[in-house]
Formats: structure tokens, sequence, C-alpha cells
């Protein structure tokens, strides 16, 4: 197996995983008040944008050059 | 199901009462504090952003990208390690999110444990980035490219250094009894720091990677 595969797949599981964590730890938190769990839902909201994004270039549907 | 629901409802009341529970002095100065660690955040957003603009800026206006060099095209970054690396540090985004919650509901070992495994992923993270600018095939005079790549890239990584360094001080100070279960700025502001270099991050791995 070549090392891009390799690459791809622990990209695509550990985007899975942290995407789905960020979501579960998101609601969770959702009824926390103050500005500190503000930031701190907006900020874990936009990491699993960036786990999605992760995911994406895994499956080679984002950067994928021509 | 709603009795786990009830259980973490009241775990949170648990939290916030504790959060509360201290002198009027303290509460005071942690909402000021606070707030200047939040003006902190935003000058260093806009410090990010400069650069991201001028490297936007220049990526537009090139008439080809990656730009030609000595009649040969620079070659793309490495998307697929770029991804793996990525998830290593959003992954220590959500560890750092555990470790914080592990202290506001008492429990410091598994504090001790995910703090830990924090920052084994961000020195993990800082290895990947070293790893790719020993293999990448640009350097950082001679392009537009490498300049924006080496600056913005180099700029995030000294913010994981610092943010590792913080995280260790954090945890040295933790465990020497500096933070108690109502006062915790300290690890308040450590983690929102590390959400920051995350998410600081997703803006420059869609910016030189997927872009």
């Amino acid at each position: 197996m070549s090392e891009v595969y390799i690459e791809r797949g622990v990209a695509l599981l550990g985007a899975i995983l942290v995407g789905v964590t960020a979501i579960v730890q998101l609601k969770n938190d959702w009824a926390a008040h103050g500005l500190d769990a503000s930031v701190t839902k907006l900020l874990l909201g936009l990491m699993a944008l960036g786990c999605v994004l992760a995911l994406l270039a895994a499956v080679n549907v984002l950067g994928a050059r021509a | 199901m709603a009795a786990a629901a009830v259980q973490h409802l009241a775990g949170h009341e648990a939290v916030a009462a504790r959060y509360r529970d201290v002198d009027r002095a303290y509460g005071e100065t942690r909402d000021l504090r606070l707030l200047g660690f939040m003006f902190f955040l935003v000058s260093d957003c806009i410090l990010f952003s400069s650069f991201i603009f001028a490297y936007v800026y220049l990526r537009v206006s090139a008439p080809t990208w990656p730009p030609i060099v000595d009649g040969h095209q620079l070659p793309w970054f490495d998307t697929s390690f770029a991804a793996m690396n990525s998830v290593v540090l959003f992954g220590s985004g959500v560890t750092m999110h555990f470790a914080l919650e592990n202290w506001k509901h008492l429990n410091t070992r598994k504090f001790n444990g995910w703090l830990i495994a924090t920052i084994v992923l961000g020195i993990g993270f800082l290895l990947g980035q070293a790893h790719e600018y020993s293999v990448v095939n640009i350097s950082w005079q001679g392009s537009t490219m490498g300049a924006s790549f080496f600056t913005l890239t180099g700029m995030h990584g000294f913010h994981v250094f610092i943010g590792v360094c913080y995280l260790a001080i954090l945890g040295i100070q933790a465990n020497r009894g500096v933070y108690t279960s109502s006062k915790y700025f300290g690890l308040t502001a450590g983690t929102l720091y590390w959400h920051f270099v995350d998410v600081i991050w997703v803006a420059l791995f869609s910016l030189f990677y997927l872009w």
C-alpha cells in the first residue's frame, strides 16, 4: 500500500473521530453561558468544519490537483 | 436516557455553582482578564489576517499558480500528509477540551491524562510540520508561494510551540495547586488559546492545500 493511501486513511478515520467528538462536545456545552463558553462553542464549531475539510481532502474531493 | 440527561444538567449546574463561588474581587478581575485575553486573541487574529490577505492578493494577481520560477512551474503542496497532520492538531483541540471539562468536574487524574495527550499531539503536529518543511520542493526565497507558505505556517508553528510550552506550564501549575475547582482562569485561557491555534490552522490548511 502506498504512503499516500495510508496518510489519507489515517486522515479520513481521524477526521470522522475528531469531528464527531467535537460536534458531541458542542452539543453537550450548548447550554453553557458566558463569554468563554460562547467563544469555545464558536471555536469547536470551526474545528468541526476543519474536520469536514480534512475528510473531503482525504477522499480527494477537495485539494485534488490536475 | 432521561436520567443521563438530568445527571448531565446537574453536572453543568454544579460546575456553574463552583464557578460563581468566588470572592467578588476575583470574580471581577476574572471577567476583566477574560476580556483582555479575548482582545489578545483578536489582535492575533488580525496579525494572521494581514498575512492571509497578502497571500490571497499575491495569488489572485499572479498570472499562473503555482508560479513559474526559472521556466518551471512550482509543485502543489502534499494534501494527503497535510490532511493527516491537520487531524492531529484538531484532535489535540478535542483532548484539550476534555482536559478542561475534567478539571471543572474535579477529575484531576483525567485532566492530567488529557493535558499530556494534548501536548503529545501538539508536538506530533510540529514534527509533522518539520517533516513537511524538509521534503517540500520550494524555498523561502525566489517565489511568493514559498515566502507566503513559510511565513504563515512558520508563524502558526511558532504559536503551536508557544502553546505547547504554555500547556506544560499550566500542567505544572495545576499540579502544584495554583488552580482550584472555582479559580482556574489560566486553564480556561490556555484552552481558548489552543482552540484558536487550531482554528487558524483550518484557514491555513484551506488556503495552501485545498484552494
